[in-house]
């Protein structure tokens, strides 16, 4: 499992893209995470362990998404929250971390 | 040289990049001054970065935008601060965000080290309405394609640089 991750814009999607061109991209995760954290009594903890199982070879994409103001609707203050701890079980799952800034990749992990 | 200095609001990055210039040769300094006064809070912005290299012997040049037309001495080292202003300024204020590149392109042909300075505003997960939107989107890739131009990328955290592309320098 691999992560790729940054700002908006940053790239993060392209570098996955190059470095990765057989395998299929879980593109714009925090997305995926701002629709699931909708439904009622959805865990991300939970969510994150099984999708970890379920793709092990994964190569995820997403947006960092918690360097900024708390949010005012509890909606989004959850998103956040969440594509925080699942980013973290993703994390620790992957076996290489990627950072993208201005179009540059960094690994973290 | 081309370097691209990069972090958030009040990083230390400003001070940083002009510790840098002064390590750098070059017959004169010339900082590309960006940003439009309209506010008290804006003029005080200029009057404490102008404190701040009052005597490091620059040249200011106003630049709005349009930077081909600012005039460069051969041999200078040049610092510009900073994209964030130059992005906004070509796209709402009746320029064109497409010459900033080929612009940038152009001052680091005629001067002998270009020093840009850009700010990191994509990670606090919000959506904005759709010009800012475009702005964010316009201004990442400006970010993008400068570090693609820029031999050194240094990501400014709190005053201590991290070096994303190239060489860190011994300042």
């Amino acid at each position: 499992m691999k992560l790729y991750i940054g700002g908006a814009y940053q790239g993060q999607a392209e570098l996955a893209q190059e470095e990765n061109p057989e395998v299929p991209l879980y593109r714009d995760f925090h997305e995926t995470i701002r629709n699931a954290v909708l439904a009622d009594g959805w865990d991300p903890l939970a969510f994150a362990e099984q999708f970890c199982q379920d793709h092990p070879d994964a190569v995820v994409i997403a947006n960092e998404v918690g360097a900024g103001v708390v949010p005012m609707a509890a909606e989004d203050r959850a998103f956040r929250e969440a594509v925080g701890r699942v980013l973290c079980v993703i994390a620790r799952n992957a076996e290489q971390v990627t950072r993208c800034v201005c179009g540059i990749g960094v690994r973290l992990k | 040289m081309i370097w691209l200095v990069t972090g958030g609001s009040g990083c230390g990055k400003s001070t940083w990049a002009e510790k840098l210039v002064q390590s750098l040769p070059g017959e004169k300094r010339i900082y590309i001054a960006t940003m439009q006064v309209y506010d008290q809070e804006s003029e005080k912005r200029v009057q404490r970065h102008r404190a701040q290299r009052a005597n490091l012997g620059f040249r200011t040049v106003e630049c709005e935008k349009n930077l081909s037309a600012a005039q460069i001495d051969a041999g200078s080292v040049v610092l510009l601060e900073d994209l964030v202003n130059l992005t906004a300024n070509e796209m709402f204020d009746g320029g064109d965000p497409n010459r900033i590149i080929p612009d940038l392109l152009d001052v680091s042909t005629r001067c002998n080290h270009l020093i840009m300075v850009t700010n990191d505003l994509f990670s606090d997960g919000e959506t904005y309405s759709s010009s800012v939107q475009e702005y964010l989107r316009c201004l990442a890739e400006v970010n993008r394609q400068a570090a693609r131009l820029a031999d050194h990328v240094i990501e400014v955290v709190y005053s201590i640089p991290v070096t994303l592309k190239g060489e860190l320098p011994c300042l």
